[in-house]
């Protein structure tokens, strides 16, 4: 007879140093459901799951598999009893292909060597029961963040895993890949397996979920019906109140100075291919212009030519008045610009370094900071104590790494020291990539502060709803080129998203 | 976690875990001298002697009186230009390996002049000759850089290469040019007696503190000036650096010359100070063991002059070691050889990792 509760946790507790990440949280998963978890950034979310998964011990409580309480040794163990989890960045080889990744560690072997047709064969005939195509003689390294999710979740399927945990598995996707990934899963549960999902988008958890359980500081705060939910209900679970949608409000920015002019701008790769064609645009003073278009349709290159990280092989680039397309991005910064990189732990953070160094970033030269080339350690202090006050970062102290804040705090991190100096233009990339609602909504305000006064905000975002509620108008970019300019308030959507798939001439 | 529950800080906090910190680096680097001091142990006892009293012998040798200190200072003296040279291009995430190179031709251009401008008096005489050692490793490693700057061409494969034309192009100029008169074997003239650095005692010079010097100016630059700063963020995160503005190449560029740079200063206060002359094998590897120090030092001002103390340490009293018993010289290399690949792997990883595991 199948178990009541696959998996779960019984009054589970886990403190780390004075902090409590778990605080008595009880879950059960009946088996053949799509379980998600939502909660804000350190709500204790994925320490749960590695709790689950064996990764991690609870301080009180236990674990249970099927019914009964379970000491996880650790992940093989919980491998053994079917669990399997998909972590927030791959563990794949680059190198090998998708199915040497496959079997990787569980090759199936004939007199001592391996056995690749036998392999080929699971790896159909997995592909075949999912409906999951895969080139499999693909270096995984060159697979997209699709497939290689993908290939995770098959691979945990080979090892024989009828409970999948996965770690928000669409942060890293696009939305039409979020929608296949979430029919996978669908397919999944159909199929008899059990899923737990963690996620901070509580459409797709509504979408596809059966029953979801919202954590916030380390507490459970309620497990419902999904078909019983709504947004509104999941964010007061999640928060403890309902967040305020931000959202601009639109007024007429006639006679405006223009502060940022994209003329003609073009990128032509080492091969030749144009990843930017003759797009022109102009943010002005008390605007924000969105950049609206899927994934890789050129919105990077855009970005990188207007901060000065690539040169742009046609047309010029003009901050505040001044041409800056043969400038240096210190000089561009100096003119005004500032920027929230899309990445942040590789282009916005040094994630080794102290908070105040990485509060330094792009003022080392300045007058506020340094002194003939030396840095005044009282005014860099006071700085990043500012920034961390007003912009509230929650951190152990101003000299502890930046990798030791969770995602939100080091968003909100970048966002104050590209602040500082009251930006002309800021440039940001998917600046909500990864935080949780609240965080995202303060976000939000703060690129519509710079917009109030007076300051240029050029918004590219992945999510339509966040470029719909923060832009006066909309540039729509497809295969490098712009297909549209579309002027709020935004009725229907439907238009945007034509303009997103609309072929160009060439 | 619970986020709101952490205290924002306030203004003036002391940076919290500076201390603790610092003691977790310095045990950092402890480790792999410990674990080569113990492979060095069974080494030793599997070939029959008593590790114990061989590592006291040697700790006698090389601490065991003011003669045998001075001793150990005068070898770490290279040492300390080496890792600081090496320390400089690792900091920017430039490997450099070519400070042996630096440092041979460093010594060859100031036994040169030392020996050809005579007519000197030696406060000036002694400024010109390492102020040419300097100028000839900045020179000598400007052509890796120019290819890893705008070329891409890897610096580790340029610059160790370039390390055996050093060695083969001052030999050449040693046995022709510069060859001493009535002298068979590779040598240059003697410097002029006024170019000999000052002693300090025992073989002791004026180099040991001009090195001390630039590594205290080394440590306090990279903590706090702008372009110290923004040679920590290139080494570290060389995207995030060229974000914040900071010009990636000429950092990477500049961090080369003030490797070659120091390298030279060691080589000309190695030919001033020590040989008085330039001779064929002038550095005995002394550009790889600064490898060594800057990684056991993890590229830090303190740890630099610890490590040059010990590998000193090792190479004094492994001189003398065998001159008063028949302990094998050898066991000097296997320590040294031994501390060099535990610096290299790198063990926070290692340790990271065995925790995971133990969860």
């Amino acid at each position: 007879m199948a178990p009541a509760i696959r998996l779960g946790a019984r009054e589970v507790t886990r403190r780390f140093g004075g902090v409590v990440a778990n605080d008595d949280v009880s879950l059960s998963i009946a088996p053949g459901t799509v379980h998600a978890i939502v909660g804000e950034n350190g709500a204790g979310k994925t320490t749960l799951m590695r709790i689950l998964y064996g990764l991690d011990r609870p301080d009180a409580g236990t674990v249970v598999v099927d019914d009964e309480p379970a000491r996880l040794s650790g992940p093989a163990d919980a491998t053994r009893r079917g669990i399997g989890m998909v972590h927030q960045e791959f563990k794949l080889v680059d190198e090998l292909t998708l199915l040497e990744n496959l079997v990787l560690g569980h090759e199936p072997t004939r007199r001592g060597r391996i056995d690749w047709r036998r392999a080929r064969g699971h790896a159909e005939a997995l592909a075949g029961e999912t409906g999951v195509a895969l080139d499999w003689d693909l270096p995984a390294g060159r697979a997209s963040v699709a497939v290689r999710q993908r290939l995770e979740i098959l691979r945990l399927m080979y090892r024989e895993a009828d409970v999948l945990i996965l770690d928000e598995p669409t942060a890293v996707l696009a939305p039409p890949q979020v929608a296949e990934l979430l029919e996978l899963l669908s397919g999944l549960r159909d199929g008899g397996r059990t899923i737990i999902f963690i996620s901070h988008k509580l459409q797709e958890v509504l979408d596809v979920a059966d029953t979801v359980t919202a954590l916030r500081a380390g507490r459970v705060t309620g497990t419902v019906a999904a078909a019983d939910a709504d947004p509104d209900s999941l964010v007061r679970m999640m928060v403890g109140e309902s967040v305020p949608e931000v959202r601009l409000q639109a007024r007429e920015a006639a006679g405006a100075a223009p502060l940022l002019e994209v003329r003609g701008a073009g990128v032509r790769d080492a091969q030749g291919r144009d990843r930017l064609r003759d797009v022109s645009l102009t943010v002005h003073s008390g605007e924000v212009v969105g950049i609206a278009g899927v994934a890789g349709n050129g919105q990077d290159e855009l970005v990188e030519c207007v901060l000065g990280l690539r040169r742009p092989t046609a047309g010029s680039i003009v901050v505040d008045g001044a041409d800056v397309t043969r400038s240096t991005i210190a000089q561009r910064r100096r003119h005004g610009l500032a920027y929230i990189p899309a990445d942040r732990r590789r282009d916005g953070l040094s994630p080794t370094s102290s908070l105040l160094d990485n509060v330094a970033a792009g003022s080392q030269r300045g007058a506020e900071l340094t002194h003939r080339g030396w840095f005044r350690r009282g005014a860099l202090e006071r700085r990043a104590a500012r920034i961390v006050e007003r912009y509230r970062v929650h951190c152990a102290g101003l000299g502890v790494p930046a990798a030791s804040l969770s995602g939100g705090n080091q968003q909100r991190l970048i966002l104050g020291r590209e602040m500082e100096g009251e930006p002309r233009v800021l440039v940001a990339s998917q600046p909500t990539r990864g935080v949780d609602v609240r965080g995202s909504a303060y976000i939000r305000e703060q690129l519509l502060a710079v917009r109030e006064r007076g300051g240029g905000v050029l918004l590219v975002s992945e999510e339509l709803d966040e470029l719909v509620a923060l832009s006066d108008r909309i540039v729509v970019l497809a295969r490098g080129a712009v297909t549209g300019v579309v002027s709020g308030p935004f009725e229907d959507l439907t238009e945007l998203g034509a303009l997103m798939t609309a072929r160009v001439a060439v | 976690m619970a986020a709101a529950d952490v205290p924002a800080v306030r203004p003036g906090a002391p940076p919290g875990s500076a201390l603790a910190g610092a003691l977790r680096s310095v045990g950092m680097s402890l480790l792999p001298v410990a674990a080569a001091f113990v492979v060095g142990a069974v080494v030793l006892a599997v070939t029959g002697w008593d590790p114990i009293s061989v590592y006291r012998v040697m700790a006698r040798e090389a601490f065991g009186s003011t003669a045998r200190v001075e001793s150990t200072l005068a070898a770490a003296t290279p040492l300390l230009f080496a890792g600081l040279a090496t320390a400089i291009a690792f900091r920017g995430g430039v490997f450099n390996i070519g400070v042996d190179g630096c440092f041979v031709l460093g010594g060859l251009a100031a036994a040169w002049l030392g020996a050809a401008l005579t007519g000197l008096p030696g406060w000036l005489l002694i400024p010109v000759c390492v102020l040419a050692g300097m100028i000839t490793g900045a020179v000598w490693s400007a052509p890796p850089a120019f290819l890893r700057v705008r070329l891409g061409v890897d610096e580790v494969v340029s610059t160790l290469m370039l390390n055996f034309v050093a060695i083969g192009l001052a030999s050449w100029i040693v046995n022709t040019l510069l060859l001493a008169q009535g002298t068979a074997n590779s040598a240059s003239s003697p410097v002029a007696p006024q170019a000999e650095l000052p002693g300090l005692g025992g073989d002791v010079t004026l180099g040991l503190v001009i090195a001390l010097v630039g590594v205290v100016f080394y440590g306090v630059w990279t903590r706090w000036s702008a372009s110290g700063y923004e040679l920590r963020m290139t080494g570290l995160n060389p995207a995030f650096a060229q974000t914040a503005g900071i010009s990636v190449p000429r950092v990477v560029f500049q961090a080369m010359l003030w490797s070659g740079l120091v390298a030279g200063a060691g080589g000309a206060a190695h030919a001033l100070g020590v040989v008085h002359r330039f001779v064929d094998g002038f550095s005995p590897g002394y550009g790889f063991t600064g490898i060594a120090i800057a990684l056991l030092a993890r590229n830090g001002a303190v740890g630099i002059v610890l490590a040059s103390i010990l590998f000193g340490a090792l190479a004094s009293a492994g001189a003398t070691v065998q001159l008063f018993s028949d302990i094998p010289l050898d066991i000097v290399d296997v320590l040294q050889g031994t501390i060099m690949v535990f610096a290299a792997v790198q063990v926070v990883d290692l340790r990271r990792r065995i925790r995971r595991q133990a969860a």
